[in-house]
């Protein structure tokens, strides 16, 4: 469960770039909830708000109830984060990364064997378990990583456009698997700025612009609101403009 | 899923960060090959190289072979060289020449009038022609020079007693040196270069696994992700600090043993410099090294996670890294006693302790402690300022 109560972050040597401008919202358990945005819209600052990565300049986020720079470290342990940088140890191998990030995470012996072999078999990456990251490819990359964020099993889930780069079939495997984290209760919380990837997926879509919220409501809601019949063109009335739309 | 069960605390994250970077750093060809090359061929080869420099003048010194013009002017000093093993051959005619380009050290000219001039009871006279700045020529021109001081001594000697005056009436003053230096404390240069690497070792020794693991670890986009796992800034930076840590003692073990294999088997040139590197030197020397083993790795950190890219951060550690090798350099130049307090500052006091294992002398323990408090203090200040990067939101924005 997240809950994210008027944030704000700006950059800049004058605090001029308001990256994140005011933003609520909630993502509640066993709801995969959609950050959808075109490029710049602030989603990635908004993730790493509340991955515990930035403070925001105002405002509070609270993941499971622990707050997001108060509590950080118990947000950590709640957390897992596919974030954009997907960075595995290349001279590691699949098994070693992931079994590196359950330490990290408290876990030891036969308990950690056991979970890094267990994510192993869910991911069906047992061919590339024991070779080194080195030669991955994107889609054998991600699933690793995706490995690596859910060690700990976490109970909520950010994920930073995570089928960026992957091709169908890698796409479609990761997404019957948060279809299935999402069975089992977990809140998951999707960034993309593809309208077809959220609307496929999620059962509440957020919509950001220019890093404030534009919109919120399940598809059919967003559709009623901008009355447009393609979520498409609900997006880009929503947002007033055709500004920056990548998809 | 079955919820895990948690055994966590700080030193086990520390652990497992330590583990993980010493098996990357390990795998890494780049940086072993770069810990290896500077531990084995940097100290020891080098100084297989010098030691049969120094061999070569030695020998030459022992035979030496001096070019006499005129030796026809002056037979009873020919004769004198001669007696004491110079190898006296007939001077080439444009040996100015000779000397300019370094085939000739030096040559001894007797003047057409030696004779004459001696039996008229003035003194005879000879020429020396040299060149003074040639490093190799000067053995041979201090050996010329106190064999002609010698022949002048003696004749003297002899004048005075057909004269029935006693010799040391001439000479009021009766100078007699003791060498202190033991058998350990001669051979500068070499002692020098034993010092000098092995400091050098300890120095850069962790250079290659701390930019791999910092600005390695930014540049592979790992570092965000493993920010948002439960270890603490401090935590990360402890355990690659460790890690690190590892790999500089490595290469400072590895060259030590170089040395101490080389001194003890390989087949060395009789440089008549009996000095030793044994296991008590080796001893000494991994104890007075200790500080730097360990503050080292934490600056190399520093300024490896200070830099936006590797290339920055390897271009400011190659600055850092000349300074410190300078500091040796110049201490070895300073040819005064060192001031007490130098035993405090960190490299200075190290190098000081280093001289000392190789002249045979135990460390004193005091002075041991002396040069492990600064260093232990800036690790700890080094390795917070490590923690304060990676607690950063500008860390993520390097990549």
């Amino acid at each position: 469960m997240i809950a994210v109560d008027d944030v704000a972050k700006a950059f800049g040597p004058r605090r001029e770039v308001r990256a994140v401008d005011g933003v609520s919202f909630t993502a509640a358990d066993g709801e995969i909830t959609g950050l959808l945005g075109p490029n710049g819209a602030g989603k990635t600052t908004l993730l790493r708000v509340l991955a515990t990565l930035m403070v925001p300049d105002s405002g509070s986020a609270t993941v499971d109830g622990h707050d997001v720079v108060r509590d950080r470290y118990a947000v950590r342990r709640h957390i897992g984060v596919l974030s954009d940088a997907r960075g595995l140890y290349p001279r590691l191998s699949a098994r070693e990364n992931i079994r590196y990030y359950g330490a990290l995470q408290g876990l030891a012996g036969d308990a950690l064997e056991a979970r890094v072999d267990e994510l192993i078999r869910a991911l069906s990456i047992a061919d590339i378990a024991d070779r080194r990251a080195q030669g991955f490819s994107q889609g054998e990359r991600m699933k690793v990583a995706i490995a690596r964020a859910l060690v700990h099993d976490p109970q909520t889930v950010l994920l930073d456009e995570p089928t960026n780069g992957l091709d169908i079939m890698s796409t479609r495997a990761l997404r019957d698997l948060l279809r299935e984290l999402r069975a089992q209760g977990k809140c998951l919380l999707f960034s993309s700025h593809v309208m077809q990837e959220v609307s496929a997926l999620c059962q509440r879509i957020v919509i950001l612009g220019r890093g404030r919220v534009v919109a919120t409501g399940t598809a059919p809601e967003l559709l009623a609101r901008a009355g447009e019949r393609s979520l498409e063109d609900a997006f880009v009335r929503l947002l007033g403009s055709g500004e920056g739309l990548a998809a | 899923m079955s919820h895990p069960t948690r055994a966590d605390s700080a030193p086990a994250r520390i652990g497992a960060v330590a583990r993980k970077e010493v098996v990357d750093l390990f795998r890494d060809r780049r940086t072993m090959l770069v810990t290896l090359v500077t531990a084995i061929a940097a100290g020891p080869v080098l100084m297989l190289l010098v030691l049969n420099l120094v061999a070569r003048q030695v020998d030459k010194a022992r035979e030496l072979s001096l070019p006499v013009r005129g030796a026809e002017h002056a037979p009873a000093l020919v004769a004198f060289l001669e007696r004491q093993q110079v190898n006296v051959v007939p001077a080439p005619a444009d040996f100015d020449e000779g000397i300019r380009s370094g085939d000739l050290d030096v040559v001894l000219e007797i003047d057409a009038s030696f004779e004459a001039d001696v039996a008229q009871g003035r003194p005879g006279t000879v020429r020396l022609a040299y060149d003074r700045s040639r490093d190799r020529a000067r053995t041979s021109i201090a050996e010329v020079e106190s064999l002609l001081r010698a022949f002048d001594r003696e004749w003297g000697r002899g004048r005075l007693l057909l004269r029935g005056v006693a010799p040391e009436v001439a000479h009021p003053l009766n100078v007699e040196a003791r060498d202190l230096a033991t058998p350990q404390s001669s051979g500068a240069l070499v002692l020098f270069l034993i010092a000098f690497y092995g400091l050098f070792a300890a120095v850069i020794g962790g250079m290659a696994a701390a930019l791999d693991t910092t600005a390695g670890e930014r540049e592979r986009s790992s570092l965000e992700p493993l920010l948002t796992t439960p270890v603490a800034p401090l935590e990360l930076a402890t355990g690659k600090w460790l890690a690190v840590v590892v790999l500089n003692a490595t290469a400072v073990v590895l060259t030590l043993a170089g040395f101490y294999l080389m001194l003890r088997f390989a087949p060395l040139p009789a440089v008549g410099i009996p000095f030793l590197f044994g296991l008590a030197e080796f001893g000494r020397f991994v104890v007075a090294l200790v500080p730097l083993i360990a503050l080292m790795p934490a600056i190399l950190l520093y300024v490896g996670s200070r830099g936006r890219s590797f290339k920055e951060a390897q271009s400011n550690l190659s600055v850092l890294l000349f300074v410190v090798s300078l500091i040796p350099v110049a201490q070895m130049f300073l040819q005064r006693k060192e001031p007490a307090w130098l035993t405090w500052v960190p490299v200075s006091g190290q190098y000081a302790l280093l001289s000392r294992a190789l002249r045979g002398e135990t460390l004193p323990l005091t002075e041991v402690l002396q040069s492990y408090a600064v260093p232990g203090l800036l690790t700890l200040a080094a390795l917070l300022a490590v923690a304060r990067l990676f607690a950063r939101e500008s860390v993520l924005a390097g990549r």
